[in-house]
């Protein structure tokens, strides 16, 4: 009788956050798996079934086929840049972590993740600026002509990936920076006595037994890479008032449609296959860490 | 082009009327006590109730407050909300809040073009007898302006001001660069922009000859390209029967135009894609001459009043896109609704519009000599030659669409060196262009066989 | 692992993982060798921490100089006449206290959601384990993954739908959940409570309310602090949601209206620097602040696996 009370009393507590779990989590998802099979501009009321017919035009789409490649460009060139430099940076931090100034690095580090969006990409769009940004006064010092970075087609999208690894950074450090507590003293102890070098025992030793956390990380980037929005409006935005090159993203391309093109379902079925890009990349991470463990 | 020809005809009535209002018989104070008519009759029975104006142009917030205070003795309970806020939001509010209902009682500023999705769908109030009298019967608009505000034989709206542009071009360097006046055709376009376009040591433009819209803003670039195109004489689309359209952009007149853009931007480097543009460099003294709507007379006014600048009409047309005010209301706070469309036409509250905020009003009755002598720049826009032709955005569905993905291709090939000069990249090119906008408009069902 | 451990050693001054080197027991030479290695990474790590900064410095500094040091060529560090100008015409200008108001705003009730909803479904899933439960769990998991962008659009319209479009609660609607909190918590749950104590409660007479509120709440309480902390820079740093559903300029978040401020007509770049400080000060103080529990939360992310 007792275990029934309990039992009550758990579902009852839950229900409440259940139902609004299923209201503001898991019925829009089923909504947009709905609405990419459908045709609706807003405004009327019918929206009839089209079947894949969305899906089969995406491929045909130049736009969207653009925002695509982009996206992917700048998600794996985040992940190129930052993983290799919060390993080294963490790597680094660690070693000195006995130091007074191990806090402050961290937290310098840290504070480009938790600032606002906005003002961070106003304060980049500005060093990337052609005629006013320090970026190019910089480089003039150096001999290099001055450029207008943010209309390139090319250097535009290497702005934004300089950008969100500026952002990124601080959270795979930190990250870092636990896997490196957590790792066995008494392999580096051995190691040390060994004769090998602390770049040796980092290479072969922290690099490896990292690798989960790579894992992790890579996945959390790449992740949070293709969903990238506010900086590519920012820094790469078209506004009459602030003319850049618009770097066109996936979502960008996916609000577009909805709101200026009046195209719901075309943009649910964007949607959807930035979730299915999504998905694998998780399976991908899953099964990797799997096979490791059994290993 | 009869519909054309029958516009200009009526937009020669937007001339400044030789004045003397004294004339009762004139159609003005036929409008006017039209109007009083009408607003006495709707006697304030609307109680506590809000009446939202929503509009795409936060400059005119402050005409529309005008407006509303002028109807606060009328209608004492009634608050009237006004909310001007920039042109995308303002769209997509619309869409939202017609389409759900929950828009509650609101007068919508829009043009037909964005307007046409509406009215197909029943969302909008068509207009009561007393307006289609003040609009339609009193021949104070032209026909294309009541066209624009109706959805077949049906008017829907009032019109109220329209988007046109003209030439922009400052005085000073013209006078410096030996140029007496403005240019008059295209290739003199071309010509004034070698001789105005300023340069720094390494030879690059410091200040461009001609500020093209080559990046920014939507579909800006689709339209700005479009009016050029006009000049050579074609249109982006054409309406052959019916409701249908097609795409007309690989042609002589799309090949000029294009190769106008690029002989400017990458042969002559008379101006590139990095440099300021648009109305903010031109008040600024970074560019000798620009095109654009009358709006900008104001901005230069409020921030580069010290500017010696001028305004001239286009070497063949323009592009004129009228704005109406549509009614979405029911009750008697519908009443007041139409009241407020049609109080937004009283020759006091244009003329304050035209003066204070520059986009142009399109009723034709009205006296606007006051405003043309303090501001001249303002007569290119009204005070266009013989002949003068004009077009507007089809009214159909997609527009926008069309717009935004030729001016994402038009973005990408306006930075593309490689095009300058090469014949057979233009053509692919415009080809391109136009098998994407017959796509969408197939897509649509509005493709033209 | 419980994050206790974590807390006792976040010392002032040095870092939250801990490590030892056997420094005292190398010979002189070897000493002196560390020692300049040591120099050399501090040295390497200094320049760039002032780098990862540097941008943050700069667009504080913009925000103090005057129209025409802006357009100065080549651009200078430290403002030459500081002024307050850009200041007083942004807060006069733009609504640039209401923005940070419905900031604060949204994140606040956004935390509290969050901190509750997690709190109750962790502790339930964590602790009462019956076949069901695990299904609603599995459910959870699965749409974890699910990023917002992703989603948001049909609940877009459901808001849409309930008149809460340009409102904090039509804002609150996509951020009162947190699949990672639930997680979070749940773990938590599980591996910092035992359950003898809540039997040994339950044995007592006590209520299951009472367990809830007054056991397992304290016992959580670094981990709601962390999840607390997670919950609020979520919500304050949220872009895409906020961009269509507050499209009212009273309604935007410090987000969008920042983000919008650059698409009128014409941008200027002092007042921009100078709203963009004003908001830069409160994240970067609040984070100060919390940086302790911030550490553990974005740890404790890490720790999932």
């Amino acid at each position: 009788m007792i275990k029934r009370r309990r039992f009550l009393f758990a579902i009852a507590a839950l229900l409440p956050v259940l139902a609004i779990y299923a209201w503001v989590r898991v019925m829009p998802i089923a909504e947009i798996l709905r609405l990419s099979l459908h045709r609706w501009d807003i405004i009327s009321k019918n929206k009839p079934f089209i079947g894949l017919d969305n899906f089969r035009e995406l491929l045909g789409d130049d736009l969207f086929v653009t925002a695509l490649t982009n996206t992917a460009i700048i998600a794996f060139g985040v992940l190129a840049i930052t993983i290799p430099l919060s390993l080294a940076i963490a790597g680094l931090i660690h070693h000195r972590t006995r130091s007074r100034f191990a806090g402050v690095w961290e937290t310098a580090i840290f504070i480009p993740h938790v600032v606002s969006l906005v003002p961070a990409a106003m304060a980049w769009k500005w060093i990337f600026d052609a005629k006013l940004g320090p970026l190019n006064a910089l480089l003039a010092n150096v001999g290099i002509a001055p450029r207008a970075w943010l209309f390139d087609p090319v250097w535009s999208i290497v702005c934004i990936i300089v950008l969100c690894s500026w952002q990124a950074l601080g959270y795979a450090v930190l990250i870092y920076l636990v896997g490196f507590k957590n790792l066995p003293k008494s392999l580096y102890e051995a190691a040390e006595l060994d004769g090998a070098s602390g770049l040796q025992r980092f290479r072969f030793l922290s690099v490896p037994m990292l690798k989960p956390i790579t894992l992790y990380v890579s996945v959390v980037t790449l992740v949070s890479g293709f969903n990238v929005y506010a900086q590519a409006f920012v820094l790469a935005s078209d506004s009459q008032g602030a003319p850049g090159r618009q770097v066109r993203v996936l979502v960008l391309d996916m609000l577009e449609n909805a709101f200026r093109n009046y195209r719901v379902g075309y943009a649910a079925s964007e949607a959807v296959v930035l979730l299915c890009i999504v998905l694998i990349l998780t399976l991908i991470q899953f099964s990797l860490l799997r096979e490791r463990r059994r290993s | 082009m009869i519909r054309y020809r029958s516009l200009v005809n009526s937009l020669r009535d937007i001339k400044i009327a030789s004045s003397d209002a004294s004339r009762l018989n004139s159609p003005v104070s036929r409008l006017a006590a039209g109007i009083a008519g009408v607003l006495a009759l709707g006697a304030s029975t609307v109680n506590a109730e809000e009446l939202k104006v929503w509009s795409g142009y936060p400059e005119l917030a402050p005409f529309y407050e005008r407006v509303a205070e002028g109807l606060s003795d009328k209608y004492p309970d009634l608050d009237i909300v006004v909310e001007a806020i920039p042109l995308r939001e303002h769209e997509k509010r619309v869409a939202l809040g017609l389409s759900s209902g929950s828009a509650g009682a609101v007068v919508v500023e829009l043009p037909k073009s964005t307007a046409s999705r509406y009215l197909e769908n029943d969302l909008l109030t068509p207009a009561p007898e007393d307006v289609v009298a003040a609009v339609k019967d009193s021949g104070n608009y032209g026909e294309f302006f009541v066209d624009a505000a109706s959805f077949g034989d049906t008017l829907y709206g009032v019109p109220l001001f329209r988007g046109q542009g003209a030439l922009f071009y400052n005085t000073a360097m013209f006078q410096e660069a030996g140029l007496d006046g403005p240019p008059e055709t295209m290739a003199e376009y071309t010509d004034y922009a070698d001789k105005l376009t300023q340069r720094d040591a390494d030879g690059n433009p410091s200040v461009s000859g001609w500020s093209l819209r080559l990046s920014g803003g939507g579909q800006g670039i689709a339209e700005k390209f479009w009016i050029n195109m006009f000049q050579y004489g074609s249109n982006l689309m054409e309406e052959s029967s019916d409701g249908l359209w097609r795409a007309t952009i690989d042609n002589d007149a799309g090949r000029a135009a294009f190769a106008q853009y690029l002989d400017n931007v990458h042969v002559k480097k008379n101006v590139t894609v990095e440099m300021p543009a648009d109305a903010e460099a031109f008040e600024r003294g970074q560019t000798a001459m620009f095109i654009r709507e009358s709006w900008v007379i104001g901005d230069i006014a409020a921030k580069a009043p010290d500017l010696e600048y001028a305004t001239a009409p286009l070497p063949v047309g323009s592009i004129a896109l009228p704005a109406n005010l549509f009614v979405s209301a029911e009750g008697d706070v519908a009443q007041a609704a139409w009241d407020y469309a049609l109080a937004s036409n009283e020759a006091e509250h244009l003329v304050w519009m035209l003066d204070n905020v520059g986009w142009l009003p399109n009723r034709g009755d009205v006296d606007y000599s006051s405003v043309l002598d303090v501001t001249p720049a303002l007569g290119a826009f009204v005070d266009y030659p013989e002949g003068y032709e004009f077009f507007t955005l089809p009214a159909i569905g997609p527009i926008e669409e069309i717009l935004t993905r030729v001016a994402a291709t038009l973005t990408d090939a306006f930075a593309n060196a490689d095009l300058a000069g090469n014949d057979s990249g233009i053509d692919e090119t415009l080809a391109g262009l136009e098998a994407d906008v017959n796509k969408i408009l197939d897509r649509e069902g509005l493709l033209a066989e | 692992m419980t994050l206790a451990k974590h807390e006792s050693t976040a010392k002032r001054g040095s870092s939250i993982v801990d490590a030892t080197s056997p420094v005292h027991r190398m010979p002189t030479r070897g000493r002196l060798r560390t020692r300049l290695t040591n120099l050399a990474i501090d040295a390497l790590l200094a320049i760039f921490s002032l780098a990862m900064i540097m941008p943050l410095v700069l667009l504080v500094a913009n925000a103090f100089k005057t129209p025409a040091e802006m357009l100065a060529w080549p651009p200078t560090v430290v403002p030459d006449a500081p002024t307050l100008a850009n200041f007083r015409a942004v807060l006069g200008d733009t609504p640039l206290l209401r923005w940070i108001a419905n900031s604060l705003l949204f994140a606040v009730l956004s935390t509290i959601a969050i901190v509750a909803t997690s709190s109750i479904a962790g502790y339930i899933l964590g602790k009462f384990r019956y076949r069901t439960l695990s299904v609603v769990f599995a459910i959870i998991l699965a749409t974890a993954i699910v990023p917002f962008e992703v989603y948001m659009i049909p609940l877009y319209f459901q808001v849409q739908k309930l008149g809460l479009l340009n409102s904090t609660a039509g804002l609150l609607v996509g951020y009162l959940v947190m699949s990672f909190g639930i997680f979070l918590i749940r773990q938590n749950v599980i591996h910092s409570i035992p359950d003898e104590l809540l039997e040994a409660a339950r044995i007592d007479g006590a209520g299951e309310l009472w367990i809830f509120f007054r056991i397992v709440l304290p016992l959580l309480r670094g981990a709601l602090g962390a999840l607390a902390v997670l919950a609020f820079f979520q919500a304050w740093t949220a872009f895409a949601w906020p961009l269509i559903v507050a499209t009212s300029k009273d309604a935007y978040t410090i987000e969008v209206g920042l983000a919008l401020f650059q698409t009128g007509y014409t941008v200027d770049l002092g007042r921009l620097s100078a709203a963009s400080a004003l908001v830069l000060i409160p994240s970067v103080a609040l984070f100060v602040v919390l940086r302790k529990n911030f550490v553990e939360g974005i740890a404790a992310t890490g720790l999932k696996e």
